[in-house]
């Protein structure tokens, strides 16, 4: 993707938000989640005419004859710890994907949020090495580690602090801070989100294969957040400060799926050995899981992992966005490869507000 | 060894960047700042050269150019001296501040509010400054822009300034966070609360600057604890200017071994910090 080279105009503004400092009015967003559906029925601010004859349009839609989603493959892997047998588990579950990367550019976005060491907050380092072995001896030109937080400026100590100088040789040469890379102004085809103009680093933007590697984690805005969610971190807080309000504001289910759209190759390796539950994805507790999931489909990997959660992905507003726009979420649609979701599933502990989203019989 | 980093650092266009690649205009003024000092070079002229040569019509900064409208950076470019930018052009981004303020605390926001029977934002009478237009206001940028007004205010006063300074700063008294000290501007979500982080309360402290009230005390012990626990540059700049600034830095301090300044925006603070302050 370059600069300027998808033109379109916003077809649908979704759902309007009324947020708050850290993201919504909880009475609205309560009131979005408890009605479920295909989209959200209150007013979005400046909505026009147009939009609201094209929403009326993407609504009539969401009971239309869609084709089906293609089927994705998403892959389950148990890892009881985060030790040396991890670097060969990820060889053997990228190559399982037959991933053909030789003379790519390939970026690894973790997710960096705090300084905890030893939380489960951030993607473990040794995963992100181990990815980054991994790809290099699948042949790629050149493997980079990229993020940019949403709360800390000092993402270098951040990074620190989180074990990568210590766990990835030369982790500085292979870096890239996101929040401060230069960017470029993107447009999107099929934008859901309010969002004005969106401008992303050009590192993500040049990758061949951008590989999102996200903690399997509770949300406290959106209930899950994964590989989609990750990308949240490619928005360069140098232009839309920290916090990046702006995504709150245009919608953050909306923007999700705006980002996700926005990088057209894409691989998902979800850390799930230790999550999060609870009050995430800050001030949560550290849930163990013990597991990777890979896939090349993001929505098929979150779909999978909140189904490892516990958690319906149909309620996950994001996920229904994007399985409205066509991504394949159901589970009927995924062919699961290697452990079973049965075989791994664990309730991951939901704030009252998300208690519905827990699939039944849990 | 911090000023022959700036000047290595510098863009050929005059600016520079946050680490490598092209000028943004938050390490621009934090680099000229530092150089400010130094005298006249040739450098510091292409700096500022390249600050005059970035402002948008509207009188703000962008904050790359090209990139967006004028943001929360024009209150970093208000804090070069006037004499060093000019007075329309320093006077105009004053102006810039004064209309800026947080989304949800502007007329229309109200009025939808009120149509669609809802509250409206606590912050209404005591607005503070987002990031970017058309979003909330946060601790980092109305810290920001309360130290350019009041400094403008120093020099030039000014009811009608010193009123708006005073206004960004209750509006960081009512986002403290329940221990003291700030997040980014949030107190608390779904009834958890949020930390307060060392770097953002560095930043507030400054804007606090000569304020006189018992409800910036424990802000001012989490200040101390955060500067002596805080191995990030980041934190260690902001905290020491925002705890000199409340005469609370104690005489002769020096940040830890080991803390490692890698950004132009760090090694210049860590200059500015040592000098005495932003302007």
């Amino acid at each position: 993707m370059t600069t300027e080279n998808i033109v379109g105009q916003p077809i649908l503004a979704a759902a309007a938000f009324q947020p708050s400092r850290f993201g919504y009015d909880s009475r609205i967003l309560r009131e979005s989640r408890l009605k479920g559906g295909c989209s959200q029925d209150w007013l979005p601010r400046n909505m026009t005419r147009r939009e609201w004859i094209a929403g009326a349009a993407a609504l009539a839609g969401c009971t239309s004859n869609r084709p089906a989603p293609a089927p994705q493959s998403v892959s389950i892997v148990r890892v009881p710890a985060y030790d040396q047998r991890i670097y060969e588990t990820v060889r053997r579950m990228l190559a399982g994907h037959g991933l053909d990367v030789r003379g790519r550019n390939v970026v690894l976005k973790p997710n960096l949020v705090e300084f905890e060491p030893g939380s489960s907050i951030n993607t473990h380092p040794m995963l992100v090495h181990a990815a980054y072995e991994a790809f290099r001896a699948l042949g790629a030109a050149s493997v980079r580690i990229a993020e940019g937080p949403g709360h800390r400026r000092n993402t270098l100590d951040l990074a620190d602090s989180a074990g990568y100088f210590k766990t990835v040789p030369g982790f500085e040469n292979i870096f890239t801070d996101l929040n401060v890379d230069d960017v470029s102004r993107v447009h999107l085809s099929r934008q859901v989100s309010r969002l004005g103009k969106l401008y992303l680093p050009n590192t993500v933007l040049g990758a061949d294969l951008l590989v999102s590697m996200p903690k399997m984690k509770t949300h406290h805005w959106v209930g899950a957040t994964l590989s989609m969610k990750n990308l949240f971190g490619t928005v360069p807080s140098g232009v839309y400060g920290w916090p990046k309000n702006v995504l709150h504001w245009a919608g953050i289910d909306q923007c999700i799926v705006d980002l996700h759209q926005a990088y057209p190759r894409q691989f998902a390796l979800v850390d799930g050995i230790i999550g999060m539950e609870g009050n995430g994805p800050i001030q949560g507790t550290p849930k163990t899981a013990g597991v990777l999931v890979a896939g090349r489909d993001p929505a098929a990997v979150d779909a999978t992992c909140c189904r490892i959660m516990r958690i319906d992905p149909a309620k996950v507003v994001y996920l229904r966005i994007a399985a409205d726009k066509g991504a394949q979420i159901a589970e009927a649609g995924i062919r699961q490869t290697g452990e079973s979701i049965a075989g791994v599933a664990t309730p991951f502990a939901l704030i009252p507000y998300f208690r519905s989203y827990r699939i039944e019989n849990s | 060894m911090a000023i022959e980093f700036l000047l290595k650092k510098q863009n050929p266009d005059g600016g520079w960047p946050y680490l490598r690649g092209g000028s943004w205009t938050e390490p621009t003024v934090y680099a000229v700042l530092a150089l400010l000092p130094q005298g006249e070079t040739a450098q510091l002229k292409r700096g500022i050269d390249w600050i005059l040569r970035t402002r948008n019509a509207d009188g703000g900064w962008a904050s790359r150019p090209g990139v967006g409208e004028s943001s929360w950076v024009t209150a970093l470019a208000a804090l070069i001296p006037a004499e060093r930018l000019g007075l329309p052009v320093h006077a105009k981004a004053i102006d810039w501040l004064m209309s800026a303020r947080g989304e949800d605390t502007t007329d229309l926001y109200s009025l939808r509010q009120w149509l669609l029977g809802r509250s409206g934002s606590a912050d209404r009478n005591n607005p503070g400054w987002p990031w970017t237009q058309g979003a909330a206001a946060w601790v980092g940028p109305t810290a920001m822009a309360v130290v350019a007004l009041d400094t403008e205010c120093r020099l030039r006063p000014s009811a009608r300034l010193a009123q708006r300074a005073e206004s960004g700063r209750n509006f960081l008294l009512a986002h403290m966070c329940k221990e003291g000290g700030w997040n980014h501007g949030a107190t608390e979500a779904w009834g958890y609360d949020a930390p307060p982080y060392p770097e953002t309360t560095g930043m507030a402290l400054l804007a606090m600057r000569g304020t006189q009230s018992p409800r910036i005390e424990p802000a001012l012990s989490l200040g101390r604890k955060f500067l002596a626990e805080s191995h990030s540059a980041d934190a260690q700049n902001w905290l020491r200017l925002g705890l000199r600034a409340q005469g609370q830095l104690p005489a002769g301090y020096l940040p830890p071994d080991g803390v490692a300044y890698r950004t132009v925006s760090e090694v210049a603070l860590d200059r500015l910090a040592a000098a005495g302050g932003l302007a």
